[in-house]
């Protein structure tokens, strides 16, 4: 039988139970739904950690502060992670040349009539202009594709140096809408301004900025800053010392097991942590490198993958069991058409093709229908979520190709039964 | 296919053809060496009481069976030793079946029923139009398109017959053609069929009603798996 009068006879198979053909098709809708969604949430929880450690390059080491929950907050674990352990550092530490150290803190920023609540920057003096070299803002209008240099960065007047930093100077540098709205639009740089009523000299103002990524722009309040010295900072803000947010950065990338070791054992010795009764380091500090960070999601995406591989199994199975079920059935009712049509001159291979194109058909159907209803439901599974599924594009073809081989392989054998019975017997059965 | 030549004239030659169907522990010896010889153009009727073994002999010699034992010589050809797909080809290319119970295809029209055996050649082109004809043959040629519910048993017993026509077989089988219609009816279902015979074509027939019986030239009598 020619290709087309099997297809239109396949066709018609189908169409003669709907409602059979609609419950068989559920089993695999259901599956590729669900692995297209899966596959979603994985990518796009992958996304996420990875725009999130985008900034941290590939010769630093993250360092923070471990914390633990006491009387329902968050409080330091051990020793906190100091200004000093940090601003020593590269002196102690053989293999790490430089560090970036920060605090963030509410404040009260006043001149003349003006005065706004927010949230107060310190930094050290390499952190500033690398905060922007980040890449996740530019300056408003910066042509696209064009390299970033950290002098852009500044509108007027300067950005504080070491020397301030280490003196504890009380200077300070405004974000773009900061100056708009302390000054009114008069020049601001050296001027004086109070922080939580001290003195405060600023010393420059940074270019009008926006986030690269335009999606982001509206939310964004960029240019509402106030950046400092971590020293000035930490005098003016807080009434004990906090923890400081620490980066540092190794001399030889090659070597960054070695330098995180340096650096564990520099800050055990700073925090006097030594081994436990089972010869273990109770650290109240934790390290990271870009490369821990991907391995690990690497690590959580495979098992991820593997999870879901089972659940499309399962799944799947499922359907294609159902496939079986309804086809085995199907074959039963039909066994005197398949009686005549045996004949007439069938051949066994005529009567597999055309059980084969049925469940074929089917399946290539439900596999569509089930990628439809996988894309619709994504944006569902975000709110579930609260993340970003982000459809994986290889997810289409995959899951068409197994919803086709699924019922290819669970069609198979009703198919061969059909084409197995003997035409006589066929022929009478009532 | 190595093919035996056997007489020029019979178109069907049986060899001590015999059919022993196991049903568990017991063997039922349906057919025990029958030898027949049916020539081209012969109208035969096979009769015998129920049991006899008439049915299981329309079986091999439509090649929807294999015979335990015995030769099957059909138009000079051995086919008893066919494979599958080999009497599956005999049927579409030398066979025309007639049933009792008609066994149209339900969801097919009329045209498309008695095209059936054509889709399942290599070459379908045509085959609607030589359905066509084959239902002209047979009177129906204002009822192509109705499908088998809507038609009554003599019509849906002559969409049978051109379905058993249209590959232009060397033989007609007929099994009970009458046995579900009303003697009117039968009546004229045997006359479409002697007609048939009368253009050349070799019908066998099995009955057990005489009358219809007294269509054919001869009649081959059955029991007990023999002839007699």
């Amino acid at each position: 039988m020619s290709f087309l009068n099997t297809l239109r006879t396949a066709l018609r198979g189908i169409s003669m139970n709907k409602l059979r053909a609609a419950l068989t098709a559920l089993g695999i809708i259901i599956g590729v739904a669900s692995v297209i969604t899966t596959l979603a949430l994985g990518n796009g929880a992958r996304k996420a950690v990875e725009e999130k450690f985008r900034h941290l390059g590939s010769d630093e080491i993250q360092i923070s502060g471990k914390q633990t929950i006491e009387d329902g907050g968050l409080v330091p674990f051990g020793e906190i992670l100091s200004y000093e352990d940090g601003l020593l550092m590269p002196g102690e530490v053989e293999l790490i040349d430089r560090t970036e150290l920060s605090v963030q803190g509410e404040g009260k920023v006043r001149h003349g009539p003006h005065v706004l609540d927010m949230t107060i920057i310190g930094l050290t003096a390499d952190a500033l202009l690398g905060a922007a070299e980040q890449g996740q803002v530019q300056p408003v209008g910066w042509p696209e594709g064009e390299a970033l240099h950290v002098e852009a960065f500044i509108d007027h007047g300067r950005a504080f140096t070491t020397e301030e930093v280490l003196g504890q100077a009380d200077v300070c540098v405004l974000g773009y809408q900061t100056a708009e709205d302390l000054f009114e639009g008069d020049e601001s740089v050296g001027e004086v301004i109070r922080v939580n009523r001290e003195r405060c000299l600023v010393i420059g103002v940074i270019a009008e900025l926006e986030t690269v990524d335009p999606k982001q722009r509206s939310r964004s309040r960029v240019n509402e800053a106030l950046y400092m010295p971590i020293s000035t900072a930490i005098k003016n803000l807080y009434d004990e010392e906090p923890s400081v947010a620490l980066v540092a950065h190794v001399e030889d990338e090659s070597r960054m097991a070695e330098a995180k070791a340096q650096v564990a054992a520099y800050l055990r010795q700073r925090h006097n942590i030594e081994k436990d009764s089972e010869g273990e380091y109770e650290d109240d500090f934790s390290l990271s490198t870009k490369k821990d960070i991907l391995g690990a999601q690497q690590e959580a995406a495979q098992t991820f993958s593997f999870l879901l591989v089972a659940l499309a199994i399962v799944s799947l199975s499922v359907g294609g069991i159902g496939i079986m079920n309804v086809m085995l059935v199907s074959v039963t009712e039909r066994t005197r058409e398949i009686g005549v049509r045996m004949a007439v001159g069938a051949r066994q291979r005529d009567i597999v093709a055309q059980f084969m194109l049925e469940t074929t058909l089917l399946s290539a159907a439900s596999g569509l229908l089930g990628i439809a209803v996988g894309i619709l439901i994504i944006p569902l599974a975000a709110i579930l979520n609260q993340g970003t599924p982000v459809l994986d594009p290889f997810s289409i073809p995959i899951s068409f190709i197994v919803a086709l081989l699924t019922g290819t392989i669970f069609g198979l054998y009703p198919a061969i039964r059909a084409a197995g019975f003997n035409p006589v017997r066929a022929l009478r059965y009532e | 296919m190595k093919a035996k030549r056997s007489s020029k004239h019979n178109l069907i030659e049986t060899h001590d053809l015999t059919k022993v169907y196991s049903m568990g522990e017991t063997e039922v010896r349906a057919l025990q060496g029958v030898d027949i010889r049916v020539e081209k153009g012969e109208f035969i009727a096979l009769m015998g009481p129920s049991g006899s073994g008439k049915s299981t002999l329309m079986h091999l010699l439509g090649c929807l069976d294999t015979p335990t034992e015995g030769r099957y010589v059909l138009e000079g050809q051995d086919v008893s030793t066919l494979s599958n797909d080999e009497r599956a080809r005999v049927r579409n290319r030398h066979i025309g079946f007639v049933f009792q119970t008609f066994n149209l295809l339900s969801r097919l029209s009329a045209l498309e029923n008695v095209a059936l055996p054509l889709l399942y050649r290599r070459e379908a082109e045509g085959a609607l139009q030589r359905a066509s004809e084959a239902l002209s043959r047979v009177g129906l040629e204002e009822r192509t398109t109705h499908r088998p519910a809507e038609m009554s048993g003599g019509e849906r017993q002559r969409v049978a017959i051109a379905r058993a026509l249209v590959v232009d077989p060397a033989l007609i089988l007929a099994d009970e053609p009458t046995g579900n219609l009303d003697s009117t009816t039968g009546t004229t279902i045997m006359h479409l069929l002697r007609s048939l015979n009368e253009e050349g074509r070799t019908v066998v027939l099995v009955t057990h009603d005489a009358q219809v019986a007294d269509f054919a030239h001869r009649t081959l009598l059955m029991c007990d798996g023999r002839m007699v």
